[in-house]
């Protein structure tokens, strides 16, 4: 009896052994447990989705408990509010990123955990390819797994509106320029909106320079390897001031006071165009209740026959992991969710697209599916402004401001000497 | 009131209370010995603990911030007095001074002379004006941020603006961009800010004006004295003390102004209207260079100081 017994256990023993040496890390991951904190900073739509998300979650993992906490904002950027919980002792398994700067710093400060060793035993070279693993990477370490990414060289309008003045998307920058008058014609004043009030003018810039000058010269401003005062830089600056002086806009004035330019573009119908990130795409559908693809759509930037056309900006976000959060197994576990089918199928129904090969690309709606097909066929850089240190974005931003108010020759000359100025300082 | 203050608390016919040349001493000045006063110091204590933990060691580590370049997350390297150095040769920083010396000056000239006439005109009729001083006093209860939000709205750029459209009335088709006009920016600010504050300095001029007796105004109109002369030699002179509270409190609260400008501006357009209160916030919470920030911050604090010592000097010579 003993021995049967014993025998019995041995078998089982072994079965169970083999078992677990043949499953994936991810089927191990089941059995994660307890609370798991995320720095958690988007509010809103996007705020939502996240509850949404983490919902998901911990369904799929009853015994983890998810808690969010949401940093202190700050117009925009919210690392000030991110920074000031690190430092005030704050712990956190997951960190919500979308800065590459900002990635470096943490690094810096020894807040992150390396995820070379997750991404390898988690399998997720089937799901990210070496591009995605590259963009959350630093020195060959790899810090980030990138959840969402947005075409930000997207010109977004309103269907109705260009149907009205009779104008189809542009292609050509020469077709942009030309339909400003028949847009006012059909009773637009000012056929783009540009909000000054904080960072998004310089939208037009990071593409313009990216379509003039191309990516690797976009990617050696951001290292300041070439100066701002470079004339390709200059270049790029001029070809938006063509586009100020063609009377694109309102008044510098109403530029600089608009911090959001929906209203203006699709409730007083004042304006036409506007390049604004791809989360654009899920406040319009969740929050002005528009249809994607009917009541609005995108274009890709136009072509300025420069030999740069082939080129798009693009913003990400990722997730980081902390060295020190409590719940290393369940932050890893999230990590591999949130390249998950179920994830992704949350993400697109708010409207934004996965880089996972797992995500099913038809749950994206007609405007995303635009997105995803201009970035793949596209060279890409990172915005621009959240490549550069704190210090000198600031900066590059108001000298941006003073360029709108008066965008000549001369004034082109004087912002990018102060820009550069401080550049000198900042790395 | 306060030249009656002395006999209240000390009694006349105690002889101890009196120097030598029968001038009132007040007990206080016998010295603290806490063999004599243990209730005294066991009440007094908590205050002294709050006090230390609130405003004493928040200052002593802010100062000491300040001798450090703090970057973000990494970590604190020495730089002495580098910190200042850096900022009075920062021209964003000089700007600022300027800004904040225009935004102070104006938002108490504004208000508190606003207050002041306000009060001048509320007082030949007290209880008539009582709804509408209170209501000028709620203005100053609501919160900045609230205030901010309300005008953001009424300055909006376009015709939908409440201001622009009222001036469109007049003008058609005005609208002009107050809060995005470097030139108009800063003094948007400035009158909403004065809106915002003037119910102080209307209470506190109106209750100098109650407070001369009634009998010097009731000479001065049997002697034949017209409403604008009593206003102008009694009432304004009179009401003097009053105005100096006023003008000490504005001066303060416009000197470390930030959350209007904070929601209306963000301290555009081009820096239009960064005040120190907000360049001292950006530098420390935007772009998080702690020892940088604490640098302005302690600039700000000397500011106020100065400012405050003579008011101080003034009052404590006043009570005694």
């Amino acid at each position: 009896m003993f021995n049967r017994s014993l025998r019995r256990r041995t078998v089982l023993a072994g079965v169970m052994l083999a078992a677990l040496a043949g499953v994936s890390p991810s089927v191990l991951a089941q059995d994660i447990s307890g609370d798991l904190v995320i720095l958690q900073w988007q509010t809103g739509t996007d705020g939502q989705m996240w509850k949404d998300v983490e919902a998901k979650f911990m369904e799929m993992h009853p015994g983890v408990t998810i808690k969010e906490f949401q940093p202190a904002g700050g117009q925009g950027d919210a690392r000030g509010g991110m920074r000031t919980a690190l430092m005030g002792g704050e712990v956190v398994d997951i960190i919500i990123n979308t800065w590459p700067a900002f990635r470096a710093e943490l690094v810096n400060a020894g807040i992150l955990r390396p995820i070379d060793d997750q991404w390898a035993s988690f399998g997720w070279d089937d799901k990210l390819s070496q591009s995605w693993r590259d963009l959350g990477s630093i020195d060959g370490t790899t810090y980030g797994i990138t959840y969402t990414y947005g075409d930000r060289s997207a010109i977004w309008y309103k269907t109705a509106q260009l149907e009205k003045a009779g104008v189809t998307p542009p292609k050509t920058w020469d077709e942009f320029i030309a339909s400003f008058d028949k847009l006012k014609a059909a009773g637009y004043p000012a056929p783009v909106v540009i909000p000054a009030k904080y960072w998004a003018h310089t939208e037009w810039f990071e593409t313009l320079l990216l379509r003039t000058a191309g990516v690797d010269v976009a990617a050696q401003l951001a290292a300041h390897q070439i100066p701002w005062t470079d004339p390709k830089v200059k270049a790029a600056l001029m070809k938006y001031a063509e586009m100020l002086q063609a009377g694109c806009c309102a008044p510098a004035a109403t530029m600089l006071a608009i911090e959001e330019p929906y209203p203006t573009l699709y409730t007083a119908e004042e304006s036409n165009y506007m390049l604004f990130g791809m989360w654009t795409n899920a406040a319009l559908k969740n929050d002005l209740k528009l249809e994607e693809g009917v009541d609005y759509s995108i274009f890709q930037f136009p072509a300025l026959g420069m030999g740069f056309d082939d080129t798009s900006s693009v913003d990400t976000k990722e997730l980081n992991v902390t060295t020190n959060g409590a719940n290393p197994a369940a932050a890893d576990a999230f990590l591999d969710y949130i390249v998950s089918p179920e994830a992704s199928a949350i993400m697109a129904g708010y409207g934004y697209a996965s880089p996972s090969s797992a995500a099913d690309g038809s749950l994206l709606g007609p405007v995303q599916q635009i997105a995803t097909g201009a970035v793949s066929s596209s060279k890409v850089q990172f915005v621009l402004g959240d490549l550069l240190p704190g210090d000198l974005v600031d900066e590059y931003r108001v000298q941006l401001q003073k360029f709108l108010q008066n965008p000549t020759e001369a004034t082109v000359d004087e912002v990018l000497a102060a820009i550069e100025a401080k550049a000198a300082t900042a790395y | 009131m306060s030249r009656s203050l002395p006999q209240m608390v000390a009694d006349p016919a105690d002889v101890s209370s009196r120097d030598g040349g029968g001038r009132l001493r007040l007990p206080a000045t016998r010295g603290w010995r806490i063999k004599e006063t243990p209730a005294a110091w066991l009440l007094i204590t908590p205050v002294i603990i709050l006090f230390g933990i609130s405003v004493v060691y928040p200052l002593f580590d802010t100062l000491r911030l300040s001798f450090f370049d703090i970057k973000g997350l990494a970590p604190a390297k020495w730089v002495g007095f580098g910190n200042y150095v850096t900022l009075f040769n920062d021209a964003t920083f000089r700007n600022t001074l300027l800004t904040t010396l225009i935004f102070t000056l104006g938002t108490t000239v504004i208000s508190v002379s606003l207050g002041w006439a306000l009060a001048m005109l509320c007082a030949f009729a007290p209880v008539h004006t009582t709804p509408f001083r209170g209501m000028m006093f709620v203005t100053f209860g609501i919160s900045e941020a609230v205030s901010g939000y309300m005008w953001l709205n009424i300055l909006r750029p376009d015709k939908a603006g409440l201001l622009n459209a009222i001036i469109g009335n007049f003008i058609p088709g005005f609208a002009h961009s107050w809060l995005g006009d470097p030139n108009t920016a800063l003094w948007s600010l400035i009158f909403v800010a004065s809106w915002s504050g003037v119910g102080l300095p209307l209470m506190l001029c109106f209750a100098a004006v109650q407070s001369i007796p009634r009998t010097v105004l009731e000479a001065a109109y049997m002697d034949g004295a017209k409403p604008t002369s009593i206003m102008r030699h009694i009432m304004m002179p009179l009401s003097l003390p009053g105005v100096r509270v006023a003008i000490f409190i504005n001066l303060l609260g416009a000197l470390r102004a930030f959350d209007i400008i904070y929601v209306m501006t963000g301290g555009g357009p081009v820096r239009a209207t960064e005040t120190v209160g907000y360049f001292m916030y950006r530098e420390s919470m935007t772009q998080f260079k702690l020892g940088y920030g604490a640098a302005a911050t302690v600039v700000l604090l000397v500011a106020v100081l100065v400012i405050s010592i003579p008011a101080i000097i003034q009052r404590t010579a006043g009570a005694k």
